[in-house]
């Protein structure tokens, strides 16, 4: 799957500044239509409407978390193949086993750079 | 330990045996015979009991004023309506401050990042009165460092109260009530919610690069 960044792209976290900034940094490395939501259940009612071609996720949000909305994501036919990022300060190594178990394309920990995020999204892209 | 004697027993005995034909017919006169027979027998056990059940009555009440002594040093009352609205109310404060904070220094970034910087004088001037902002901003961070202190010390004050008086009761830990695990508990469970995880006890700059680092290993689980 080649990097678009024309595609659009899905942040989700419920701490709006976080997604001011990776808003910002999305927009530093080219990408224009981006999209946000506050938790999962937002996000994926987002998705049913709309086929987003990356989605960068917080894992714990209210009601739904990331890791319960990479689940349901993945276990949604017309949905199980987008690409899915978390983005979190869970960075126990039982989250992410989990995560990587659900299915997940890459996992940034809190606090992120601008050059780990880039990293991690043309990985994706580029396997 | 005294006892009922076999003599106050037995004029017990006897009166019910000189009785025990009567069937129904017992006037008030008999019970009353009865009642003094009987408290005739109980009292020697009495007179020699009495000191010793004082005495234990004495010890629970010195037990129940140390009780209300240590319940009183708890200082519960100055805890629940003025330290912990306190210092939930600095809280707050700590929250507004790093907001409004974040907010004015990324609001200075993005327009600088929306900045012609073809224009270089406007472009200079700009750059200049933003960063100014942004130092400005920064403040904040001696507010809420005074304002964490205020809290570090509410929770020690509880701290040791709490633990003095837990001391005092003498409760073994095998006695402590089972916690139940609230709906709460199993979401963080189920949902693997830690929250941000610290290399040591406090936050600093070293855990925030220990969680950068962890980076690496996460890196290596996915390789």
């Amino acid at each position: 799957m080649a990097l678009d960044l024309q595609m659009p792209v899905l942040v989700v976290d419920d701490y709006k500044t976080m997604i001011r900034i990776i808003r910002n940094l999305l927009k530093q490395l080219g990408f224009e239509d981006i999209d946000d939501a506050a938790d999962g259940t937002e996000a994926l009612e987002k998705m049913k409407q709309r086929k987003y071609g990356l989605v960068i996720s917080d894992w714990n949000m209210e009601p739904m978390t990331g890791y319960e909305l990479l689940k349901q994501v993945r276990a949604d036919a017309d949905l199980s193949k987008t690409p899915f990022i978390m983005v979190t300060a869970e960075s126990k190594t039982e989250n992410v086993i989990a995560a990587k178990k659900a299915g997940v394309s890459n996992y940034i920990v809190k606090p992120f750079n601008a050059q780990t995020l880039k990293g991690k999204i043309e990985a994706v892209f580029d396997s | 330990m005294t006892q009922i004697t076999k003599d106050s027993v037995a004029r017990v005995i006897t009166f019910l045996e000189e009785n025990k034909n009567r069937g129904g017919d017992v006037s008030l006169t008999d019970v009353m015979h009865l009642a003094e027979v009987m408290s005739g027998s109980m009292h020697d056990f009495l007179s020699n009991v009495q000191p010793a059940v004082t005495e234990e009555l004495k010890a629970i009440a010195r037990e129940i004023t140390s009780m209300k002594e240590e319940i009183s040093n708890l200082r519960a009352n100055d805890m629940t309506a003025s330290r912990i609205p306190d210092a939930g109310r600095e809280l707050d404060a700590i929250v507004e401050a790093t907001e409004d904070a974040t907010n004015t220094i990324m609001e200075a970034a993005e327009e600088i990042m929306g900045a012609d910087p073809d224009d270089h004088a406007a472009y200079q001037e700009l750059v200049s009165g933003k960063m100014i902002e942004i130092f400005e901003a920064c403040t904040f961070q001696d507010i809420t460092g005074q304002r964490i202190s205020k809290v570090v010390s509410t929770l020690n004050f509880i701290d040791e109260r709490v633990s003095n008086f837990v001391e005092r009761l003498r409760i073994p830990e095998e006695l402590e009530a089972e916690i139940e695990e609230t709906a709460e508990d199993v979401r963080k469970r189920e949902q693997i919610l830690h929250g941000p995880q610290h290399a040591g006890e406090g936050v600093s700059q070293n855990d925030v690069d220990d969680l950068m680092n962890d980076q690496s290993d996460i890196d290596k689980l996915f390789d």
